[in-house]
């Protein structure tokens, strides 16, 4: 009988107690879920034609919205929505965005733009709208310059919208120098050329009388380092964009030198000589001084590049009777090998960013270009062919160019670019052949 | 006069009384055995009985198969040939452009050193030699060629066939016809966009028979939480008890209280969010230092499925920079409202259970890698 009190008396207790605890623990707790898979493709975004403020302003308007398209377009990680889908149209700058519209045609982001040309300035202003979210992405931006710099004007635009959806660093208002190949493959003529990232605007800044290789930006993107064959030797030297005025560097006599790079800072540039049939790592001062040498094994040690912090320094080596890849100080020592794999690794070169290295491996008969972690781990071929060579990163360290011959004697060479991924190979767009790309940095 | 609370009191009072009242009454069980007969068997028959049966031998001989011989040299690398390029001869060709011309021409050009010409044609393929053994052939993969496509996804999913429409579902082309009794519209067909379950680069092999990596499988809902029991082994009071409850939650249930009613959501029910809420997750356009960083974020949901948009806050980001969060969040947030259309299928009856939810967007699995 007390047992069944007790019993009762418990039941009691739970009946008005467990619903104020249940009812504590639902408030207590949501639900939660764990979203792991998702997936990668183009994000659609919508770009109307830009609104022409005034009449000279028309002639602008598409243009400077087609470059920015683009731009976007070009990068893999976007895909414009053709404007005959378009449900709205924009007409004014400042009018309110109809995000239902935009939002049934799927477009995830809006980019909306207005040109004012006033003489030969042109003023263009943006704003990007995160549609589902329907808001604004940042504030509104605006850029001023000459007419005969719309292109740089759109770049400007197409780089802000990148950045704030991505979070990536900008790239596009940014140049290339190159080397450009015309004639037959027995007779190529090379000259160094320069352009806008995206092929457009290309000015040659040597002729085609003697050979030409390898040309490298300064970090201010003010001067190109290059080799030239003119002397009948490699020979390194130095050239400033604005004035197409050069000089030799390193000139030291019964040697030959070559694939020079600025540090960091510009200062410095490491560089190769072979002498006596020994090919070394140097370094000298830009401004002249003795050359320093940092490597000194019987094998071939070249193609230093330095890290973004200017400490060490990657390059290529066959000490170990193959040709891999080392990292040294950047004054010189002890150098540890990163790369392990099948096959030959040559040209490295450091990612902006410090955590990638972009190299050409050759194997099997085929170059790939790819990329791996400073420590070698991670090693990833973004690409594969006859011949690929030649690596050099976008300013934003996420994309690379380099150079492609296809295979025969008619073989054309050309410039190719590729997300890190491995996504979104494509062809730069030049006019004839070209080679040995260099990614200037973001243009001020 | 409000109903409720009056069938309530009413339900709980006779439970209370039936507790109680009821049990007191009644006979107490008899306590009743179920007897077996035994024997008694001796020390030797037990011994006999209980002697460890004889195991099967295990064959030691078993014929092991020949092994394929695999020659040691690699196959031949193709011979790259260094002949000397003929050096370009000056020309008097036009100058460059007068605004960027160089100020410096050279006089004497000399030979190049020698440029590398590749053989293009590529080497002989060693052939292992040939077994006798037999050859199980795996059967052709079902899953998508790795050649680039432009999505990557969970699932992947071969290319449509051409002027197919894309949408979720796969579904065949009808057409109008006038011999049909019932009278249909025509439709298009439709099918999935082609996905790829992985980024496939041009140095990719082309794949073998075998799959070349499997999904993994997804983690195991977690169990409800037991409910808790009254401390009583009476099963016909706890079934009251649990009858009394269910009563009372329903009745609970028209209130605006915050109280979970109904029964727990259902693995399957969490799925069919988390699968929706997948397919619009886009991190194809995140940095990579947004890859890096798992964001969780919390929402509150209408009864019709949808999220309150204004309620979509980031509650908190490891991994990566405030900047990197940030763009995590955005994407997390685009995901969840893209895929609301019409309102998540979720079981209206447990509305209580997902009306707050927090949703941890872990992109660990989509990094570059």
């Amino acid at each position: 009988m007390k047992h069944r009190v007790t019993t009762a008396l418990a039941l009691v207790a739970a009946l008005f107690v467990l619903p104020f605890v249940a009812a504590t623990q639902s408030q207590a707790e949501p639900l939660r879920i764990e979203i792991t898979d998702g997936v990668i493709e183009p994000l659609p975004f919508a770009l109307p034609d830009f609104v022409a403020e005034n009449a000279a302003g028309s002639e602008f308007a598409s243009k400077i919205a087609r470059v920015v398209a683009a731009d976007l377009t070009g990068t893999g990680l976007f895909r414009e929505i053709p404007k005959d889908a378009f449900i709205s149209t924009v007409t004014n700058f400042d009018s309110p965005v109809q995000y239902a519209d935009w939002k049934a045609i799927n477009a995830q982001a809006l980019i909306v733009g207005a040109v004012n040309v006033n003489g030969n300035k042109v003023t263009v202003k943006f704003r990007l709208f995160d549609v589902f979210s329907g808001a604004p992405l940042g504030e509104g931006l605006q850029f001023g310059g000459t007419t005969t710099s719309w292109r740089r004007m759109a770049h400007k635009v197409a780089d802000a919208a990148y950045s704030r959806i991505t979070g990536e660093g900008a790239y596009f208002d940014s140049r290339v120098v190159y080397v450009s190949e015309t004639g037959p493959k027995n007779d190529r003529k090379k000259r160094l050329a320069i352009m806008d990232y995206d092929g457009a605007n290309v000015q040659f800044l040597t002729d085609s009388r003697s050979l030409v290789l390898a040309p490298r930006f300064s970090p201010t993107g003010d001067r190109v380092l290059y080799t030239s064959y003119e002397t009948g030797f490699p020979k390194i030297y130095v050239l400033d964009v604005a004035s197409v005025g050069r000089r030799a560097l390193a000139d030291q006599p019964g040697t030959m030198t070559f694939a020079p790079r600025f540090s960091p800072d510009g200062q410095t540039v490491v560089y190769s000589l072979s002498s006596g049939g020994n090919t070394d790592i140097y370094r000298m001062n830009i401004g002249g001084g003795a050359p320093v040498r940092l490597t000194s094994e019987p094998s071939i040690e070249t193609a230093p590049s330095f890290s973004p912090d200017g400490k060490q320094i990657v390059f290529e080596s066959d000490r170990s009777g193959n040709q891999q890849l080392y990292i040294m100080p950047a004054n010189g020592g002890e150098a540890r090998r990163i790369s392990f794999g099948s096959g030959r690794y040559g040209t490295p070169v450091w990612s902006p960013r410090g955590d990638l290295i972009a190299f050409t491996k050759q194997n099997k008969g085929r170059f790939h270009i790819g990329v791996m972690r400073v420590d070698g781990s991670e090693e990833r071929l973004l690409t594969a062919s006859f011949l690929d060579e030649g690596p050099s990163w976008s300013p934003n360290g996420r994309v690379i160019m380099f150079m492609r011959e296809t295979a025969g004697a008619g073989g054309a060479v050309g410039l190719y670019s590729v997300d890190i991924s491995g996504r979104n190979l494509r062809r730069v767009k030049t006019d004839g052949g070209a080679s040995d790309p260099a990614w200037s940095p973001l243009l001020k | 006069m409000d109903s409720g609370p009056l069938i309530s009191g009413i339900g709980h009072g006779a439970l209370l009384a039936w507790a109680l009242i009821g049990g007191m009454f009644s006979r107490a069980p008899d306590d009743t055995f179920e007897v077996s007969e035994v024997s008694i068997i001796s020390a030797e028959e037990f011994a006999a009985l209980s002697a460890p049966q004889p195991t099967p031998e295990a064959t030691q001989n078993v014929p092991t198969p020949p092994v394929p011989e695999i020659e040691d040299t690699p196959p031949e690398q193709p011979v790259v040939a260094a002949p000397p390029e003929v050096p370009d001869t000056p020309i008097n060709e036009t100058p460059p452009r007068a605004d960027v011309a160089p100020d410096v021409a050279p006089d004497v050009v000399e030979a190049p050193p020698p440029i590398a010409e590749v053989d293009d044609t590529p080497p002989e393929v060693v052939q292992p030699p040939v077994q006798d053994n037999p050859v199980v052939l795996a059967p052709p993969s079902t899953t998508a060629s790795p050649r680039p496509a432009p999505r990557v996804a969970p699932t992947p999913v071969e290319a449509p066939p051409p002027d197919t429409e894309v949408a979720e579902e796969t579904r065949e082309q009808t057409t109008d016809s006038s011999d049909a009794q019932t009278q249909s519209e025509p439709e298009e067909a439709t099918a999935p966009e082609e996905a790829n379950d992985r980024i496939v680069t041009e140095a990719d092999e082309p794949p073998s028979s075998a799959p070349t990596s499997s999904s993994r499988p997804s983690a195991r809902p977690k169990r409800p939480t037991p409910p808790v029991e009254a401390a009583t082994n009476d099963n016909s009071t706890r079934d009251a008890i649990a009858d009394a409850l269910a009563g009372v939650q329903t009745e609970d249930a028209t209130a605006p209280a915050s109280a979970p009613v109904g029964p727990p959501l259902t693995g399957g029910d969490k799925d069919v969010l988390r699968v929706a809420v997948s397919s619009c997750w886009n991190v194809g356009s995140l940095s990579t230092d947004a890859l890096q960083t798992t964001v969780v974020v919390s929402m509150t949901m209408g009864k019709d499925g949808k999220p309150d948009n204004g309620s979509i806050r980031m509650l908190s980001s490891s991994g990566g920079s405030s900047a990197a969060a940030k763009q995590a969040f955005e994407a997390a947030r685009r995901a969840i409202i893209r895929c609301t259309k019409g309102g998540y299928k979720l079981p209206i009856e447990k509305y209580s259970h997902w009306r707050e939810i927090e949703m941890t967007f872990n992109p660990e699995k989509m990094r570059i890698k």
